[in-house]
């Protein structure tokens, strides 16, 4: 740089010297790389999903919660008592079994 | 391929519209996010990133701007974020060897040369990027479209969604502050 120049002349120089510049040109195999990069990017989201599940600290909490859920299910239909009918007339009831029904009528006894 | 085509192609998932979109586009991502970042290989990491950004994002995307606006925008943002996370690094790193505890050793940031400068401009250019590195983040945005890619105030203040009077503002400031910069680099040099 030539020192006896003016410093203005010098920085208005240097304010325009990218006027006239031409554009930088992308790598041409861009789109490659980023069709790779979706790709382990989708790779990754279930990858990380699965690191995340296998973690102690999530895998035993959702063991011990599935066992629980499992438990409290098997006992609460264990607890439930089936209803029997209590004598042959409320059986008969519930099944609306009539005299006239085909087994009475047919049937004669002894 | 018309725009308004590909945009519907690629919304149903078609990579060949994707791949025209990268095409088309590339070197003015690429170029957009050089100029902000001066470094080529953080520049093609955005590049990267825009890409496939557009590929997940654009359903959202509205068209009630230009594809390249929406591009522009989204590279200027993350370029920003990269520098922004770059700085931090730098930060960390400084705070790191103050207390010797054997961060990453901090190298100073060596000149910018962007290849499309012809060859007898390449020492002011380097000069004056160096420059537009300590501007404040909206004045570099705005300066950088302007001059980098040729974009006037009126598609600048599309891509920044600010208003034209805006843009001359930070244009105005930008050249105030470019030339004290300046200034004191060649009063220093003498």
């Amino acid at each position: 740089m030539n020192n006896r120049k003016p410093i203005q002349e010098e920085v208005e120089k240097t304010l325009n010297s990218l006027d006239g510049m031409q554009s930088a040109a992308a790598n041409p195999y861009l789109f490659t790389r980023i069709k790779a990069r979706l790709e382990r990017e989708e790779k990754g989201f279930w990858s990380r999903s699965l690191t995340f599940l296998s973690r102690p600290s999530v895998a035993v909490p959702a063991i011990v919660l599935t066992i629980l859920i499992n438990t409290a299910i098997f006992f609460e239909f264990k607890s439930e008592k089936v209803q029997i009918p209590q004598d042959e007339e409320t059986f008969a009831r519930e099944y609306n079994l009539s005299d006239n029904t085909i087994y009475e009528s047919t049937i004669e006894p002894e | 391929m018309d725009e308004q085509f590909l945009i519907a192609k690629l919304r149903q998932g078609d990579e060949a519209a994707f791949k025209e979109i990268v095409e088309t586009w590339k070197n003015m991502v690429y170029n957009t996010a050089l100029g902000i970042l001066q470094n080529a290989e953080d520049a093609e990491d955005v590049a990267q990133e825009v890409f496939v950004q557009v590929f997940e994002s654009i359903k959202t995307f509205k068209a009630e701007s230009k594809l390249s606006t929406w591009l522009y925008r989204i590279t200027v943002s993350k370029a920003l974020d990269h520098l922004r996370r770059k700085k931090r690094k730098k930060r960390f790193a400084y705070i790191q060897s103050i207390f010797g505890a054997g961060g990453e050793t901090i190298i100073e940031k060596p000149d910018f040369n962007h290849p499309g400068i012809a060859l007898d401009n390449k020492e002011r250019a380097a000069i004056l990027f160096k420059a537009i590195d300590r501007l404040p983040e909206n004045q570099k945005i705005a300066f950088t479209l302007h001059k980098v890619e040729g974009l006037s105030y009126q598609e600048i203040s599309d891509v920044m969604k600010t208003s034209v009077s805006s843009v001359e503002s930070l244009m105005h400031r930008a050249k105030n502050n470019l030339k004290k910069l300046l200034h004191d680099h060649y009063q220093n040099k003498e």
